[in-house]
């Protein structure tokens, strides 16, 4: 048997991820995100910190500290991450199979649907969801789903047209096994390797949008932290304060790299899953 | 050829259609009261009620949804609840401002992804440093991007204005935004296409009649990275129209994104559907255009989608 090769990048990917994972769930190790420190947190003039050893990244405009903040944001990210992924993958699939196998009406519909799932301009479309919600992980991951589901949905609709009239499904109808059946137990289980590769990208692309809904201020809200509402409050800061840009920056980019390394890696271990790419930006 | 057209730009419509009535019945579903935002400081309640009836808000949703969509196939986008002139009038020279960026845009990420996709073809040994821009390119969102440009070229260098506005001077930083942040995909077009394109008998036999290199790439090799290119080129050209929401904010741009992000928090309706609306239509219409050019350059996509 051929030795199994484990990717560079998958290996790299996945170590970023354990150390990003490890400080999510140490998060409340890094200090009080939420502590205003204004006697000792701020310069006299009521500027924020620089990087000192009393403040390791500094402190925000509030004197609240940086790297606390920063842990934070980091659990949310992780957090958005790993739940809107699982709920976008869910529904997409959910949508894919069943378009894919009952065909007819139910699939014209569906497709119909996910064609305006894609068309639907992506930053305002999250615009007027948020508008309906308040502020918060939930409002995030509803956004997330209700827009990331419809690529997974195409993916799987299309891997499900290209088995549909392989022998096992015929084979299975033949024996008078349900619709639902054939769905479920020989159908759903072939969707796995595609959508396991998808899915770090998807996650990575679920970073990217958590940080810029909360940037936009359609996410989550101050004191709250994420990463993008930290760069959104540092903004008026960029021309004395260049870390409250750069230190969460480039938590977002670690992140995202880490997702899309591992991604990487896996579709190098399934080279016939390489038309999977990525949606997002 | 013609029946596959027929498809798409029906589709196209549905889809259109599809995103305008979710955006209709999503803004009814969102709280707030847009007399309310127009006369905010209105002690009396006769005079809420006075705007609700000249905006026709106090008649019930469904004679409301066949108003608006009549008006809407008549080419009627109605009228600004706040700014109280047509919403064409007002989108229209906000698309065009956002035009220019998403043009100047493409035209940036296209030279920027088209030379780390040709360099990383042809010189093995920057092969990795390619991989290394384009998988961080890749992981960065669009507004990151445009702040570290501003804080590097407007605050330290002052190459840059960084208060906002539309003119040549403010086009550079945000097209540049777009065009570092789209490049990798188009890098990775090129670097794939031209590895196709390089290991094909047609380039083989080419070399081997004695052509000279410079004549194979532009003629041979770069050709066939058209097709793909174009498709590209029309996602992004639509989706940049329908709205570079982000990138518009960071630099404040005054386009179409910015145009619907204010109506937004003004409770603007009409505008708010406009911008949605003028969006779909740019992203339908721009990939159906990528697709005739498509067929025009490649006879190979001719043939009916399997």
């Amino acid at each position: 048997m051929r030795k199994t090769r484990w990717p560079g990048t998958l290996i790299a990917g996945s170590a970023l991820l354990l150390v990003f994972t490890a400080i999510a769930i140490a998060a409340p190790a890094f200090g009080n995100p939420l502590h205003q420190n204004l006697l000792s947190g701020l310069t006299p003039s009521g500027l924020p910190l620089g990087l000192s050893w009393a403040h390791p990244l500094g402190t925000d405009a509030l004197g609240r500290s940086e790297l606390a903040r920063l842990a934070y944001g980091i659990r949310t990210s992780m957090i958005v991450a790993v739940v809107s992924n699982v709920t976008s993958i869910a529904v997409g699939a959910a949508v894919g199979l069943a378009a894919g196998f009952f065909r007819g009406p139910v699939e014209a519909v569906l497709m119909r649907i996910t064609d305006v799932g894609l068309a639907l301009p992506y930053t305002l479309a999250a615009l007027v969801i948020a508008g309906l919600m308040t502020a918060g992980l939930t409002r995030v991951i509803v956004i997330i789903t209700a827009l990331f589901w419809a690529y997974p949905a195409r993916l799987v609709y299309g891997e499900v047209l290209r088995l549909r009239h392989r022998g096992f499904v015929e084979s299975a109808e033949a024996m008078g096994a349900s619709g639902t059946s054939i769905v479920a137990r020989h159908l759903a289980p072939h969707m796995f390797p595609l959508l396991v590769t998808y899915s770090p990208l998807n996650a990575a692309s679920a970073v990217v949008f958590e940080a810029t809904l909360s940037y936009l201020g359609a996410g989550i809200n101050p004191p709250t932290a994420s990463l993008g509402n930290m760069i959104s409050d540092g903004q008026s800061a960029l021309s004395y304060a260049p870390h409250l840009l750069l230190v969460p920056a480039v938590a977002i980019l670690l992140i995202t790299m880490s997702f899309l390394l591992l991604g990487e890696g896996l579709k190098a271990r399934n080279p016939d899953l390489k038309r999977v790419s990525w949606l997002g930006r | 050829m013609a029946r596959t057209l027929i498809r798409r730009i029906a589709f196209g419509v549905i889809a259109i259609l599809g995103v305008a009535v979710l955006a209709f019945l999503l803004e009814f579903v969102v709280p707030g009261d847009p007399a309310r935002a127009i006369a905010p400081r209105a002690q009396s309640a006769a005079v809420l009620e006075n705007i609700r009836i000249q905006l026709h808000l106090n008649r019930p949703l469904i004679v409301q949804f066949a108003d608006y969509f009549g008006e809407l196939f008549r080419g009627n986008l109605g009228t600004s609840y706040v700014q109280r002139q047509s919403v064409t009038s007002l989108i229209m020279p906000r698309l065009a401002t956002t035009g220019w960026l998403a043009l100047a845009g493409v035209v940036a990420e296209v030279i920027i992804g088209g030379a780390l996709g040709v360099l990383s073809t042809l010189y093995a040994r920057v092969r990795a440093v390619v991989a290394a821009v384009n998988l961080t390119l890749l992981s960065l969102p669009q507004f990151v991007v445009g702040l570290v440009l501003l804080l590097i070229f407007g605050f330290r260098l002052h190459l840059a204005p960084v208060t906002g506005g539309a003119g040549p001077a403010e086009i550079v930083l945000p097209a540049l935004t777009l065009g570092l942040v789209g490049a990798p995909w188009y890098a990775q077009i090129v670097a794939d296409q031209m590895a196709d394109s390089l290991a094909s008998p047609y380039v083989r036999t080419a070399v081997a009649k004695g052509l000279p290199d410079r004549y194979i790439l532009w003629r041979h090799v770069l050709r066939n990275v058209l097709s793909p290119a174009i498709t590209m080129i029309g996602m992004d050209l639509g989706a940049y129209l329908s709205g570079v929401v982000t990138v518009e904010v960071v630099f404040g741009w005054p386009g179409i994104g910015l145009l619907a992000v204010d109506s937004l928090q003004n409770l603007d309706r009409p505008v708010v559907m406009g911008t949605v609306i003028v969006g779909a239509v740019a992203v339908v219409a721009f990939n159906l255009i990528a697709d005739v050019l498509r067929m025009y350059v490649d006879p190979r996509t001719r043939e009916e989608p399997a």
